[in-house]
């Protein structure tokens, strides 16, 4: 029964709904190229992973409590704001950056209350939030950075897909099952988009490519990750090291772009590009899987 | 008219220092008829069990807590008077005799230690079960895993006694059923059990 409803509301759902309405939104894109309509791609594609993964959260906990109560209970509303503020890329820049900036700050004080309660004193928070804050804006701008300079083919998608598969390894292996279903959600979305990626791209002329995520996804992506992580970190038993290695994996993305790599070709600069992002996952994994005693004398119960 | 500062200054302090003593001995003495108790952690125990896929029961403790009893006076109609209960357990003190399954347990799978660190619980009524002798029937406010909900439990008073040291000894033992669901820990319903009995034995004593 648990493992049916994980597959079916956690897995299935929100690949379905997600997906589908990605399809709608590379549609849109398209005919915007096209044709020049009013629907911005960049936000119907925030959209689709945001209420992919919000269907995803209703089908495994159902409607979250208002206000939270819970680090995890954030995570359906950081969707919720990640869509919304997906609808902001387009309009002046000056709001986009207050945007991220307000919302960077807000973030770690809304989802580690418990921290600032129980945990740290009024300096040791301070310095937290102060980190905290810089550290969510830098990692949105580089998830942003990262749509740009990833391949503009199933590649883009495919390195999302791992990373938070990644990240749902390493929480599971950690001790955190519930959180580890919420990163497979989003493993859901992107192996749904990555597959839709792959089947669709293969047809459109190169004139009609763009990046498979538009600016207007990386609010719903930066937020979800940060959220999960966060979580992980500071709630869960997540290593220190494997949180840093996942934070750190994006900011390899520029490896792409050295001259030496792009003589290699296309494709082969892609793979080099892809593995190593990859790699401090990896190691993060094995780290995690280490700290985890799940081969030692407590293995099991 | 010319004011006596002085003298006026000398009254107000010497009233003010008179209604602080008062309102000072208020709050640190006990109503008439009270006697407090602090619980022996050292001879209490806190168990809880719950079914395992549906087959066996787990059981588990939680090693750390703290307890103040005030036992008051029965009036005829069984109600009590100056009664009251407070309890706070430490939630990651959870300890099932498996560490893997005790870290687990401290995650936001189930009591999300790290967030609510905390499980209180703080009576709001306390009164005699009726036909039954030394068994009260105690109404109050359990917050666990960040939900407050008012329960009430039949507590057996289990022995008193005089200790070694003269203090006044007193034994409560209290079995309760819960539903997690109805706290928020709702994780893995099929392989745990909703229903979590809690089993509560206390020695408190007064000094």
């Amino acid at each position: 029964m648990l493992i049916f409803k994980q597959l079916v509301f956690g897995l299935l759902l929100p690949a379905i709904v997600g997906g589908g309405l990605f399809v709608f939104a590379s549609k849109s894109g398209r005919n915007q190229v096209e044709k020049a309509t009013g629907l911005s791609f960049g936000w119907l594609v925030g959209v689709a992973l945001g209420i992919g993964y919000i269907v995803g959260y209703i089908g495994l906990e159902g409607i979250p409590p208002f206000p939270p109560r819970e680090g995890v209970h954030w995570l359906c509303y950081l969707a919720l704001i990640g869509l919304i503020l997906g609808a902001f890329w387009h309009f002046r820049r000056w709001i986009d950056v207050i945007a991220k900036l307000v919302v960077s700050i807000i973030l770690p004080r809304l989802l580690l209350g418990s921290m600032f309660k129980y945990s740290w004193g009024q300096f040791e928070g301070i310095i937290w939030w102060v980190c905290l804050a810089v550290v969510i804006f830098i990692f949105w701008s580089t998830v942003r950075m990262s749509f740009i300079l990833l391949p503009w083919n199933g590649w883009g998608a495919f390195v999302y897909f791992g990373l938070s598969g990644g990240t749902a390894l390493i929480l599971a292996v950690s001790g955190s099952l519930r959180l580890a279903q919420h990163a497979g959600i989003l493993v859901a979305l992107f192996a749904a988009i990555w597959l839709i990626t792959l089947v669709s791209r293969r047809k459109l002329r190169p004139e009609d490519k763009a990046p498979v995520f538009p600016i207007g996804a990386s609010a719903v992506i930066a937020l979800m990750l940060a959220g999960i992580w966060m979580n992980g970190y500071f709630y869960e038993e997540v290593p220190a090291s494997s949180a840093i290695l996942l934070l750190i994996s994006l900011f390899l993305t520029p490896v792409g772009q050295i001259a030496a790599v792009q003589r290699l070709g296309a494709r082969r600069s892609a793979f080099v590009q892809v593995a190593v992002i990859a790699l401090p996952v990896v190691v993060a994994i094995g780290i995690a899987i280490a700290f985890s005693g799940l081969f030692g004398e407590n293995s099991g119960y | 008219m010319k004011m006596d500062l002085g003298r006026n200054l000398r009254v107000f302090s010497i009233g003010s220092l008179v209604l602080l003593l008062l309102l000072g001995f208020a709050g640190i003495t006990q109503p008439m008829g009270v006697t407090p108790y602090e619980v022996d952690t050292a001879h209490s125990m806190i168990l809880f069990r719950a079914k395992h896929n549906g087959v066996t029961y787990n059981y588990g403790r939680f090693n750390e807590f703290t307890g103040m009893i005030a036992m008051g006076s029965m009036d005829a109609g069984g109600h009590a008077k100056g009664y009251m209960v407070e309890f706070e357990v430490k939630a990651a003190s959870v300890d099932t005799g498996n560490e893997k399954r005790d870290q687990h347990l401290r995650s936001s799978d189930f009591f999300s230690a790290k967030q609510f660190p905390v499980i209180t619980f703080k009576s709001t009524e306390v009164k005699a079960k009726k036909g039954v002798e030394d068994v009260l029937e105690v109404t109050g406010d359990l917050e666990l895993h960040g939900v407050k909900k008012s329960i009430t439990v039949d507590v057996e008073i289990t022995g008193r006694a005089t200790g070694r040291d003269g203090e006044s000894l007193i034994g409560f033992e209290s079995i309760f059923t819960i539903k997690r669901s109805e706290f928020g820990m709702t994780y893995g319903m099929g392989g745990i059990s909703d229903d979590i009995r809690l089993i509560v034995s206390i020695e408190a004593k007064h000094k």
